[in-house]
């Protein structure tokens, strides 16, 4: 029977061929890493085809069948399978890029796969961000929100690509439509070929093999079945826990999508060092007459400079030698590195979790899921305006409730309560309730320095928003904000004494 | 499998032997074969594992047992109490879900025919085949002296229609014909028209839908659009 097909195919001996393969120095578990992550892409190629059985991408019916695939338990566990399977994949890919770099194996005449193993990586962020998106529920939408208005900060092309990535001004169906595209699509066929030619320049220079001063003194052990069962046992290892998680800690689905929510997103574990990067520095320093804005330096150019210099690798390093005591300048900066980047994340995380506890909680996921199709929004417009808030007040609370949702309640939250020595609350604060032109005179000029409320010290950034917002926009948020947060009863305020406003 | 563990040897005649060689050691075959066959067994452990959530979510969900009632107009039905040898094409909107949508709506239509209903189960042993002259389907076939028809061939799922001239129900599919009374005379459909549920409700006709089995000489409801 082989033979039959072999005559005709030449199959058989093309994967004898593929699995003969010389292994310097034997077969190792040091080497399973890279299949491992190949196998992770198998399950995430497997999970995610039929995944798109259920899904359809539209602001419409992106959470709508997100939502039906939570309520089927073989769905849910797919879904739950491609969840943790994505961070499996690129944990793997960190730890085999990190175990490449330990072992210099990166130098000459790998240094091509070096290079394409970065670019797999950057890749597999891609994906991990384009796919946060899909299931468009709140976190999804607000860490979006987040990631495009980065992208957005970038010199020159920025807006252009954000504008490129959202499919216009503002994030939508079209929004939806191209991240699925490119999630779906054009990063999982850029994947494939950048692994097959990652595979390929591998087999052309074979494996590097370990660190030892004479090749030539290795004995060669064998790939098939040596180090494939290596591979083949750790991969196993990798699927067990992947389906542990997916069956006990299977991710969350959020309400659907409501700009006009207060929310406070959670990246990814992979992009929290650059959220904590972000959330470390100030937006900017002013030196002299200059303004130097630190949050473009941490989103885009140190994260850019970073890339090149881990892209230029081999070319930096150039020394032949692939010992460690040679190498231990480079195997401490990396120590280092790798060190600040776990710091940033644990600073990261710390911070988010400080703003989920101040932030008004999610409802619980049963009571997410259980919600009738028919409550829901028609056509998935997001609810206008914060429906507790907006209900409240008469018609003009109405209106700053609204400008409120949109522009204060990002850093004052939902219900004014602020966060704790950044943002102060607004509910039951005298100077909000005191004062009116004192107040008219913080939104329109905003509020820079230290400051102190109830007893409690605050240093976050006020923006003015003169020219943002319009003076009525302004009477009609401070009416609001006076008369309808927390116990706060103070009078209103017209748009004629805004327009009249002196310090 | 087993022989690839020979492997494919490098190089020509003659070379040392490589690692790959078929090894002399029958203890050294054992490890090699035991590897060999685990590492199959784990891609079979991993492919199960994938295929059950797999299949599971492909099967199709538990369609429900009974359908919602859709009214049916007034003119129409008075036309239907009118019309004696002709059917009267009766639409109703029809109310279904569609996975994960919200509950749609979409016009429809049935025929209807106006009978005797002894005559009428005379006529048609295809539906009353049962004994004592029982209907295959669970529900009353004739009502407030009515029959309804769905509007879908029983052959293979297209809309027929009502030629006058003819005097026939005819599809335009296969050329399927049916009698006034659904009886099947020409084409290739294996059984007559199917009936639908009607229903007498506060003075008005209500009528349920429902898929049938297309192309089976028996009458397989597939599902209710509930």
């Amino acid at each position: 029977m082989l033979n039959w097909i072999e005559k005709r195919t030449g199959f058989v001996s093309m994967t004898k061929d593929f699995l003969t393969e010389d292994v310097p120095g034997g077969a190792s578990y040091w080497y399973v890493f890279g299949s491992a992550t190949l196998f992770a892409m198998i399950v995430q190629i497997v999970t995610g085809i039929f995944l798109t059985f259920f899904y359809a991408p539209s602001a419409a019916t992106a959470w709508e069948s997100t939502r039906a695939m939570y309520l089927n338990p073989y769905t849910h566990f797919l879904l739950a399978v491609h969840y943790w399977g994505a961070s499996a994949m690129i944990a793997l890919v960190f730890l085999h890029l990190l175990q490449v770099l330990i072992f210099g194996a990166y130098k000459s005449p790998r240094e091509l796969q070096w290079v394409v193993g970065v670019l797999l990586l950057l890749v597999t962020l891609v994906l991990g961000l384009t796919g946060y998106l899909l299931p468009w529920d709140m976190d999804a939408y607000f860490a979006s929100q987040v990631s495009l208005n980065i992208t957005g900060l970038a010199p020159v092309l920025g807006p252009v690509l954000q504008h490129i990535a959202q499919g216009g001004g503002s994030m939508g169906t079209a929004t939806i439509n191209r991240f699925f595209g490119l999630h779906v699509w054009l990063m999982p066929a850029v994947l494939v070929l950048l692994v097959g030619a990652h595979l390929a320049i591998f087999r052309h220079n074979g494996s590097a093999g370990p660190v030892v001063e004479d090749r030539r003194t290795l004995k060669p052990g064998r790939f098939w079945p040596d180090q494939f069962f290596m591979d083949g046992a750790f991969s196993l290892i990798v699927f067990v826990i992947i389906c542990f998680l997916a069956f006990a800690f299977p991710p969350y689905l959020d309400e659907k999508a409501d700009p006009t929510k207060f929310f406070v997103p959670y990246p990814a574990w992979y992009f929290l060092s650059l959220f904590g990067l972000l959330a470390l520095v100030p937006p900017e320093i002013h030196l002299g007459p200059l303004t130097i804005s630190l949050e473009l330096i941490a989103t885009i150019i140190v994260p850019t400079l970073f890339l090149v210099i881990v892209l230029l690798l081999p070319w930096l390093d150039r020394s032949r030698t692939r010992s460690f005591a040679a190498r231990a300048r480079l195997l401490w900066a990396t120590t280092i590195i790798v060190a600040g980047i776990a710091g940033l994340s644990i600073y990261a995380q710390v911070t988010t979790m400080i703003k989920q506890a101040a932030a008004p909680p999610s409802p619980p996921e049963s009571v997410v899921l259980s919600a009738s199709a028919a409550t829901l929004p028609p056509g998935g417009a997001p609810a206008a305006g914060s429906a507790t808030t907006a209900s409240q007040g008469s018609a003009t609370s109405g209106a700053g409730a609204k400008v409120f949702a949109a522009n204060c309640a990002s850093c004052h939250g939902a219900q004014g309560l602020g966060l704790p020595g950044t943002f102060p609350p607004l509910a039951n604060n005298p100077v909000v309730t005191g004062d009116a032109n004192k107040v008219i005179g913080i939104v329109l000029g905003g509020l820079h320095g230290s400051i102190s409320v109830n007893g409690q010290a605050y240093n976050g950034q006020m923006p003015a928003w003169k020219g943002t917002l319009s003076n009525k926009d302004v009477s009609d948020v401070i009416t609001y904000i006076r008369g309808s947060l927390g116990n706060n009863h103070a009078s209103a305020v017209t748009e004629a004494q805004v327009a009249g406003y002196k310090p | 499998m087993s022989d690839l563990n020979a492997g494919a040897t490098h190089g020509t005649a003659g070379t040392p032997l490589t690692a790959h060689d078929a090894p002399a050691d029958p203890l050294e075959v054992s490890r090699r074969t035991f590897m060999a066959n685990a590492t199959i067994a784990i891609g079979g452990i991993v492919g199960v594992v994938l295929a059950i959530p797999i299949i599971g979510s492909l099967l199709p969900p538990k369609s429900s047992s009974a359908g919602s009632w859709s009214p049916l107009s007034k003119q129409e039905l008075d036309a239907l109490q009118k019309a004696t040898d002709k059917p009267v094409k009766l639409t109703f909107t029809l109310k279904y879900t569609d996975a994960y949508l919200p509950e749609q709506s979409a016009p429809e239509y049935c025929w209807g025919i106006k009978v005797d209903p002894a005559k009428f189960q005379a006529a048609r042993p295809d539906i009353f085949n049962q004994p004592g002259g029982k209907a295959n389907v669970d529900y009353p076939v004739v009502n407030m002296g009515f029959v309804v028809f769905s509007p879908i061939c029983p052959h293979l799922g297209c809309y027929y229609n009502w030629s006058d001239a003819q005097n026939k129900f005819m599809c335009p599919c296969h050329g399927s014909q049916y009698t006034f009374d659904g009886t099947h005379v020409a084409g290739p459909a294996p059984r007559g028209l199917d009936p639908l549920p009607l229903r007498e409700q506060n003075g008005a006709a209500e009528v349920t839908w429902i898929i049938y089995q297309s192309n089976t000489p028996q009458r397989i409801v597939v599902s209710y659009q509930a």
